[in-house]
């Protein structure tokens, strides 16, 4: 029986083989680690706990519940539903749209572009802030400024809750279309000439072929972007961490962005692990209703 | 036929123009990093601020390079950029692997795969840590590494991406009696060359880049990179922007340099390869 | 097809050999047979702190000091890990605001029986507000190596067109200056007070008498409910603005913001930045109420609590801390010294700005020394906030304070 089992895993192995190396490295870096902190927000681990591991003490679901009594943590939530809903289609559909676009032409100019916009990929982080705090800046921001030309009052762009998340978005669109437009790029390679030819010997329009030949042969990557994207999302963080740390009035303060001020900068891991948890289990549940409404259509 | 042709022009034209009015506003930010980098610092904070520097000035780059041991810096990013190619390469294995073959299991091992990206990195950071302790890999090229190579984000780019070679191409090399590893080396990987690039750009610049673990898995500046040498210039303070512009613009250029090299094989597609 | 082949084994040829390179770098140990002391230090103090170390070795032979640098963003994480693998340094440089949080997790070594055999560590040395931040749980934990206190930086020409031929030395006398100043053109704000500061709200508040009782958490005390009417009646007034606004230095700089708090780095940076506006500003000590308290902040030194090397970590330190090596460290790094002895040196006593700050570190004290401090500065910002921007009752949101406070400390 063993053996037998054996057998059909030697003549099977080629899979194996070819996921081993990644494989063991994820279950070692990652997964395990990851089983470790689950384990780690049933307790009250801090900096103490750290350093002396007999100190450390199971509390249960204290965490988890002292988490959902947390009015923060429902602001939190909110934002970062409110962040994901607005900006993943958002990213999505401008990132699309300018790979289509630059995949209009090949010669040298188009060329310039894919590096244009790939460019607030690779801009420093702190570049980011000082220019986009200038753009958003109440009293001399270039925003303002241009408003001010047709009359329009100050907007405080940072510095009224709705209004910050959206100026969050904004900047997060910005930062986010450069990677996902290269993906893009390298799948629209993948669409062989002959389709259009032959659609253009049948007469189609051009919104024609983008709609029933284009974006039906992209469905692999406008899956992927959108799985990747909405768990990137989700953990949104860096743009409220580096512009308005949260504010104003925990107006823009997102999960990730609270698990890192109240768990980690203070140190309370078991603290922090719980909120993780909380967040890691709505992302899988995202994920995996992603991956049940495609299973439909095809293999992914 | 004319007036076909003159449409397609004025088309043309449309699109020219809207994306290098996109591409203006979009590369604002990297211009002004370019530009801070060669202006003094009483400039630099400037409202609002000079797109081009008033007194242009190299004294950053010249206070960058003698305040870094740039030498051993370069050097252990390079190597650090090497091996992350490694792992770029074992990320595409196991995509080809996920994509085409059907195995016991393969839908819930994916699942585990995709969940190594579901969580915030600073939950597992200590436990990596203590682990790689544990391996004796503290201090050593190895433990800043390793726990960077797999990478979930990679996997699934390249399994969406080889799930749409066509299989019969892939049977018919079999019924030719190649073996499986000489049909990814030499069919899979030559046709994959997009993809290859695109991932070779992003690993690029995450090695490039890497802070976290050479700084704490390095007790011994000889193990760190230049990007943890840049942050050693910031004070707790009061911080230096434009000598952070200058480090910021010089950490791009390999990149940009990376990416034009790497960018001509995203858009040279299948049909090269003979594959139509 | 031969040529892919050939890239890609050379791609892996060199990643083996970097392999092989890196491994070979490890535990280089010391090839001369020589002890190495272990040091970490941040930022660019680490990186000049290793120009620092030669007189050392000379006078200690055998002995290599190597200074590990490390960057102020990430030294909470490296000091983590340290903490957890006991992978830690023999000496590291600790901000103040971390004493306690490291020296509650066991991580600093206990000096008090050391205290005899080195004089330079005796309380004494220090500057009284920073005696606070070498002590915990009655245990000695650190010797302060370099400290910092808030000043008031204010424009000369500016407020002597309002009157103030001298600098407003009482609350109300700042309260007035400012508001004439404010009225004195559009947007003009009197006195900027960064919202995010964690130190500026309890240095009113000494000021106006309030002690912090660890025990019984006290915010809605008359001493510190008074302290907070102050601080938010500058922006009720339109004295102060919430909104970020340009860079503190340039609205310096155009006027629009004359007067603020902050730190002898301060000093630089306005030397630097607006070379153009010398002998236009000046600082001063704080304007008083019950008394003229500022905080007091800066780095020790802490022995890491498993070095096998504690007489030669507690040498280094002495030696770092005698007043002529602090006050060549001075000149190195532009900090200043925490030794009151050194601070009769000409270079310090002579220089008006260095004077004035002198003078307020004999009027300073630290924040409380308890871990949960961090956590109780963010909820009191987060109150403050929601009285000036949500309009909230400065009373209901400190009651409410206590009572966070008093669960937090437990």
């Amino acid at each position: 029986m063993l053996n037998q089992m054996l057998k059909t895993t030697m003549r099977n192995r080629h899979p194996y083989l070819f996921i081993a190396p990644a494989l063991l490295i994820l279950i070692l870096f990652s997964l395990i680690p990851i089983t470790i902190a689950f384990v780690i927000s049933f307790t009250d681990l801090n900096l103490k706990g750290l350093a002396d591991w007999s100190s450390i003490n199971f509390i249960g679901l204290e965490n988890y519940t002292t988490l959902l009594k947390d009015t923060v943590f429902h602001k939190a939530v909110f934002n970062t539903l409110f962040y994901v809903v607005i900006g993943v289609p958002l990213v999505i559909i401008s990132s699309l749209g300018i790979a289509l676009l630059i995949n209009y032409g090949k010669n040298l100019i188009f060329t310039v572009f894919r590096a244009v916009y790939f460019m607030p990929a690779i801009t420093n982080i702190i570049a980011v802030a000082v220019v986009w705090g200038f753009l958003y800046n109440t009293e001399y921001g270039l925003f303002n400024y241009v408003l001010s030309l047709v009359d329009v009052d100050k907007v405080p762009w940072l510095e009224q809750p709705v209004l910050a998340k959206l100026s969050l978005i904004v900047l997060a669109v910005w930062k986010g279309i450069g990677i996902n437009m290269i993906i893009f790029l390298a799948a629209l390679q993948g669409i062989p000439n002959s389709y259009y030819e032959a659609a253009r010997i049948d007469g189609a329009k051009r919104w024609q072929v983008l709609v029933y030949i284009t974006i039906p042969l992209l469905r692999y990557s406008i899956f992927f972007v959108t799985v990747t994207t909405l768990i990137g999302w989700l953990q949104f963080f860096e743009e409220p961490f580096i512009m308005t740390q949260g504010g104003p009035l925990d107006g823009t303060v997102s999960m990730a962005l609270f698990i890192y001020q109240r768990g980690f900068q203070f140190s309370e891991f078991g603290y922090a692990a719980a909120g993780s948890f909380v967040l890691f289990i709505v992302i899988i549940i995202v994920t995996l209703l992603q991956f049940k409404l495609k299973k439909s259509d095809v293999d992914y | 036929m004319p007036s076909e042709k003159s449409k397609h022009t004025f088309e043309r034209w449309v699109v020219t123009i809207l994306l290098i009015i996109g591409g203006l506003i979009v590369s604002l930010p990297f211009i002004w990093m370019i530009s801070s980098s060669f202006k003094p610092e009483s400039e630099i904070l400037q409202m609002p601020p000079t797109l081009f520097a008033e007194n242009p000035t190299l004294d950053n780059y010249i206070s960058l390079f003698t305040n870094m041991n740039f030498g051993i810096y370069l050097k252990n990013t390079l190597i650090i950029v090497a091996l992350s190619f490694v792992g770029l390469f074992f990320n595409a294995m196991a995509g080809y692997g996920f994509a085409k073959y059907n195995f016991k299991g393969k839908d819930k091992i994916f699942y585990l795969v995709l969940a190594t990206m579901m969580i915030p990195g600073q939950v597992t950071m200590i436990p990596v840590y203590l682990l790689l302790n544990e391996m004796g890999l503290i201090n050593t090229m190895l433990g800043i590494v390793l726990p960077g190579l797999a990478a979930a984000f990679s996997i699934f780019l390249f399994r969406m991406f080889m799930a749409t070679i066509p299989t019969d191409l892939i049977e018919a090399a079999r019924l030719d009696g190649a073996g499986e590893f000489y049909i990814f080396f030499r069919l899979i990987m030559p046709i994959s060359k997009p993809i290859f690039a695109v991932q070779g750009i992003l690993t690029f610049i995450a090695a490039w880049n890497s802070f976290l673990w050479p700084l704490i898995i390095a007790n011994d500046e000889s193990l760190y990179t230049l990007s943890v040498g840049l942050s050693l210039l910031k004070g707790q303070y009061a911080n230096n922007f434009a000598l952070q512009m200058a480090g910021a613009a010089f950490m791009v250029i390999p990149i940009i340099i990376v990416f034009s090299l790497f960018q001509k094989y995203i858009v040279e597609g299948f049909t090269t390869s003979g594959l139509k | 097809m031969k040529k892919k082949g050939l890239v890609y084994s050379t791609v892996l040829a060199v990643a083996l050999s970097g392999i092989l390179a890196g491994c070979g770098n490890g535990e280089k140990g010391s090839e001369d047979g020589d002890k190495t002391l272990s040091v970490w230090a941040m930022g660019g103090e680490g990186k000049l702190l290793s120009e620092m170390t030669a007189k050392f070795e000379e006078e200690n032979p055998g002995l290599d000091v190597k200074v590990q640098a490390i960057p102020w963003d990430s030294a909470h994480d490296k000091l983590l890990t340290a903490v957890a693998s006991g992978n830690g340094p023999d000496v590291l440089q600790l901000g103040t605001t971390w004493v306690s949080e490291f020296a509650d997790a066991g991580a600093l070594l206990d000096l008090t029986e050391h205290m005899e055999d080195h004089p330079e560590f005796d309380p004494k040395n220090y500057f009284e507000g920073a005696q606070s931040s070498m002590m915990y749980d009655d245990k000695v934990i650190g010797i302060p190596w370099y400290v910092e206190t808030r000043t008031m930086y204010y424009r000369t020409d500016l407020l002597e067109e309002v009157g103030y031929s001298e600098p407003p030395a009482t609350w109300d006398e700042l309260k007035d200056a400012a508001s004439k100043l404010s009225k004195s053109g559009d947007d003009v704000y009197g006195l900027d007070i960064d919202l995010n500061d964690q130190v500026t709200p309890l240095i009113f508040a000494w000021q106006n008498g309030f002690e912090f009782d660890a025990k019984n958490p006290n915010f809605s005390s008359p001493e510190f409910k008074g302290a907070m009417d102050y601080y938010t009646s500058y922006f009720k007034e339109g004295i102060s603005s919430p909104a970020k606004g340009v860079d503190i230095v340039q609205a310096f700089k155009d006027g629009k913001k004359p007067i603020f708090f902050s730190g002898p780095w301060m000093i630089n940076v306005l030397n630097d930045q607006a070379p153009d506006l010398e002998g236009k500003w000046a600082v001063a000590t704080m304007p008083e109420k019950e008394n003229n308290l500022s905080s007091i902040g800066g780095a020790n030194f802490s022995v890491f609590h498993n070095s096998e090397m504690v007489d030669e970590s507690l040498d280094f330190i002495s030696y770092m801390n005698e007043v002529d090596t602090q006050l060549e460290w001075m000149e190195t790094s532009n900090t200043l010294p925490s030794r009151v002895e050194a601070w009769q040196d000409p270079k310090l006593a002579d220089n008006e700005m260095y004077a004035t700050f002198g003078e307020q570190l004999e009027s300073s004290q630290g924040a409380p020394q308890i871990k949960e401090w961090e956590k109780i500065v963010q909820e009191l910002l987060a109150s403050i906030e929601r009285v000036i921007s949500g309009g909230a009752d400065v009373e209901t949101e400190l009651k409410g304070l206590d009572e966070k406070a008093k669960g937090m400390i437990k």
